[in-house]
């Protein structure tokens, strides 16, 4: 697979109508101007195979499975197939001393140009003797690979924020990419897994710009992790209105009712979810009938259980009414005060005349 | 002889009503009405925001009527207001404030601030913290008659010499009248013409008015003190005077703070409607205008801007009589940015103009700097308003900064252009 993404793409049949459109989706996802898309499509299309460097640490492969398995055969695979991924344990063909022989082979040949990704945090408790590959520990491969890499992309929970390992008692002394290496740019695309078309969103802004696209706070690209799962969830009306499932299987529930109270983490979560959903589109989560659980956010594993509502609101009537009975009351009596005492201010006045503005 | 602070926090709780306790829990600090007054804009003091002129006020009704200030002012937390504190904040709601109400515009939550510096001025005068200029005034006028101490021979003076320059008729005391006319002071003494512009007005629209030589003065410097019971005599004079001649309109003069006591405050301070209207004197011009009546037999030409006073306009309601009367007789009218409702004080209402401190006469000329701005940027030679006392105060201020800004009256203008 050599040459242009177009020709490849062509080769197995996807037209250049096709490829454009979903540039286009592209770029839009990802709130830039309509006129992206077609930069978008123009520069990848024409890009030479960017060299990738996939180094899997404490994980459970769930990200790789994400990504190359999740639904056959899409745009988003065959763009992913289209990078020249230089090492990745889980999909090369080679094994042992030949693989690490890849891997220093690619980043030797593209030293400051590969884009490294991660998937897994990194142990640091015993050295890192939790996890190593080939006799080396995890954290002594990241800091190699990163020292030349242009831009490294932190894919998954475990690598953008520590995710399971890190869970208390994170008996492996567990921590983040970014904990780790501080002078390269990171992209984390947290999720366990990640939305597929996140990575290869962020792949397309690095091949037609030349940059990361922008970033929040915790490193997300703000595309794609700019609102809550809860702001552009379909079932929000019936959280607007207060209609809430109460059990899994519940009038509620099968309504399809806001699933608040069983513990949906929606409001709290920023993902893509929502709107791009999963396996090609088909569902996501919610739709199945089953809250968010988070999993994009920082330490979602021990955000205090999945079922338990994020707040419980007091008795609101009882409490209300209680509220309004003594403050209804404590307004009565004040405003009774305060017209005795103004009563009391109109009596006590005596008529100025001009002699009274002496002292 | 017998102002106290015990007196004037008996009337500051005596004013205190609904509106002033939902402004003062609506206020949100947020600074605006500062921008909106023009004693801070130009001297960037924060103690001229409108709100802290009030601050006084504000501790009143929290220890007085709100359950938490009461608490406060147990256990120490909100200290009493003293006659020092009193004094301090003389200058603050006198000196520099005209109640030109612009405060009250820009308040994001609808408080009325102007509102409440006219209760609050109730309690400064029964506590004796009025500035000697408008004491002096107001004496002038509840025992002679005016507040320039102006008597009815003076009036008659020139009434007999607008009769001379016109030779038209100007009765007095004539019953039955369409309009009893009042003048202020100012008029009289400075602005003679208003008078001879009046009658030739008048005489060309075949309406028929009066003077009363028992009510012709229109200021009342009981409302600029703030003393209610003070404005309420002055005011009677109007309103007797008016029934007695049983005219149908009275008409407010020029001066802008005339046209406030008259026609809103005076109902109130009376305590009941009047029998006849009170219009203002561009309201019967304009009125006049449509009908066809003010014809010009020739136009001024050099450029000009308008400045409307604040009492006649912002706060007195009459917004649009004045643009289409200058269009009427100025070829070359140019409208101002902050213009009409949003127009920035001549610097002397509200009784400013009758301190004649040092501090405040100094802080007037400050002030006028706004002015001065808005005349320069419409580069401009002449300015025209309709407030007898803007015009003395902005004459004041051009005097200052020695520029060569020609100050006119609007009415002067149309009668000096009318057609004979």
């Amino acid at each position: 697979m050599q040459g242009p993404l177009i020709d490849t793409l062509a080769r197995q049949g996807i037209t250049r109508r096709t490829f454009l459109k979903y540039c286009t989706t592209l770029a839009s996802m990802m709130a830039l101007p309509p006129a992206a898309g077609l930069a978008m499509a123009e520069a990848m299309a024409a890009a030479r195979r960017p060299s990738v460097i996939w180094l899997p640490f404490q994980e459970c492969t769930g990200c790789t499975e994400s990504i190359t398995r999740s639904h056959s055969p899409t745009l988003e695979g065959m763009i992913f197939d289209m990078i020249s991924l230089d090492y990745q344990e889980t999909l090369m063909a080679a094994a042992g001393h030949q693989a690490e022989e890849a891997l220093q082979a690619a980043m030797k040949e593209n030293a400051g140009k590969y884009l490294l990704i991660v998937d897994g945090s990194i142990p640091l408790d015993m050295d890192g003797a939790y996890s190593c590959i080939g006799g080396r520990s995890n954290v002594e491969i990241l800091k190699e690979a990163a020292a030349g890499a242009a831009a490294i992309v932190a894919m998954g929970s475990c690598a953008a924020f520590g995710g399971i390992p890190k869970a208390n008692p994170n008996p492996t002394g567990a921590v983040s990419v970014s904990d780790i290496i501080k002078d390269k740019p990171i992209v984390n695309i947290p999720g366990c897994p990640p939305i597929p078309v996140v990575m290869t969103g962020v792949l397309a802004h690095y091949l037609t710009f030349g940059s990361l696209p922008e970033l929040d706070d915790k490193g997300r690209p703000k595309a794609f992790f700019g609102e809550t799962i809860h702001d552009r969830c379909y079932r929000r009306p019936f959280y607007d209105q207060g209609k809430f499932a109460k059990t899994f299987d519940d009038e509620g529930a099968r309504m399809g009712w806001c699933l608040f109270e069983l513990g949906c983490k929606g409001p709290v979560t920023y993902n893509a979810c929502a709107t791009v959903k999963w396996n090609g589109g088909t569902s996501w989560p919610v739709e199945s009938g089953h809250g968010c659980l988070g999993c994009s956010e920082p330490d979602f594993w021990d955000a205090g259980g999945f079922y338990k509502a994020l707040s419980v609101p007091a008795d609101p009537l009882e409490f209300g009414a209680a509220a309004a009975v003594v403050g209804a009351g404590a307004g009565v009596a004040v405003s009774f005060a305060n017209r005795a005492k103004k009563r009391a201010a109109k009596a006590a006045h005596q008529t100025t005349t001009l002699a009274d503005l002496e002292k | 002889m017998s102002a106290s602070l015990e007196k004037g926090i008996n009337a500051l709780k005596q004013v205190i009503d609904a509106p002033i306790a939902s402004y003062f829990n609506s206020c949100v600090h947020c600074g605006l009405c500062a921008d909106a007054c023009l004693f801070y804009t130009e001297t960037g003091d924060p103690k001229y925001t409108p709100i802290h002129k009030l601050e006084p006020l504000r501790r009143v009704y929290e220890q007085e009527y709100t359950l938490l200030g009461r608490l406060k002012k147990v256990v120490g937390l909100s200290k009493p207001v003293t006659d020092d504190e009193l004094d301090q904040w003389q200058s603050l709601v006198y000196d520099s404030c005209t109640m030109c109400g612009r405060c009250s515009m820009v308040c994001p939550v609808g408080n009325d601030i102007v509102y409440m510096v006219r209760k609050f001025r109730e309690g400064m005068a029964a506590s004796g913290h009025v500035p000697d200029g408008i004491k002096g005034a107001t004496q002038r006028t509840v025992e002679i008659g005016g507040p320039m101490g102006l008597k009815w021979p003076a009036v008659a003076n020139v009434i007999r010499k607008a009769e001379e320059a016109t030779g038209l008729a100007i009765p007095v005391d004539k019953e039955g009248a369409d309009y009893l006319v009042l003048l202020s002071s100012m008029e009289i003494v400075n602005f003679p013409e208003y008078l001879e512009a009046l009658a030739k007005i008048f005489s060309k629209a075949g309406i028929s008015f009066t003077l009363a030589s028992d009510a012709f003065e229109a200021t009342n410097a009981g409302i600029q003190i703030g003393n209610s019971d003070i404005a309420k005599v002055i005011v009677s004079r109007i309103v007797d005077a008016a029934e007695k001649l049983k005219v149908k309109n009275v008409l407010s003069p020029e001066c802008g703070h005339a046209y406030m006591a008259i026609r809103w405050e005076g109902p109130n301070l009376i305590g009941r409607p009047f029998t006849f209207n009170v219009v203002h004197v561009l309201e019967l011009l304009d009125e006049l205008r449509l009908k066809g009546v003010l014809k010009m037999k020739s136009t001024f030409k050099e450029p000009l801007i308008l400045h409307d006073p604040c009492q006649i306009v912002r706060r007195g309601g009459v917004l649009q009589a004045a643009e289409p009367l200058i269009q009427q007789v100025a070829d070359n009218y140019i409208p101002i940015v902050d213009k009409q409702k949003w127009n920035w004080c001549c610097g002397g209402g509200g009784g400013a103009s009758a301190i004649h401190t040092d501090e405040a006469e100094a802080l007037r000329a400050k002030v006028f700097q706004v002015k001065k701005r808005q005349i320069e940027e419409a580069g401009v030679s002449t300015m025209v308003t309709f407030c007898a006392n803007c015009r003395i105060v902005m004459e004041e201020g051009v005097d200052h900064y020695e520029m060569d800004t020609k100050l006119l009256g609007l009415t002067e203008l149309l009668a000096e252009h009318l057609e004979d």
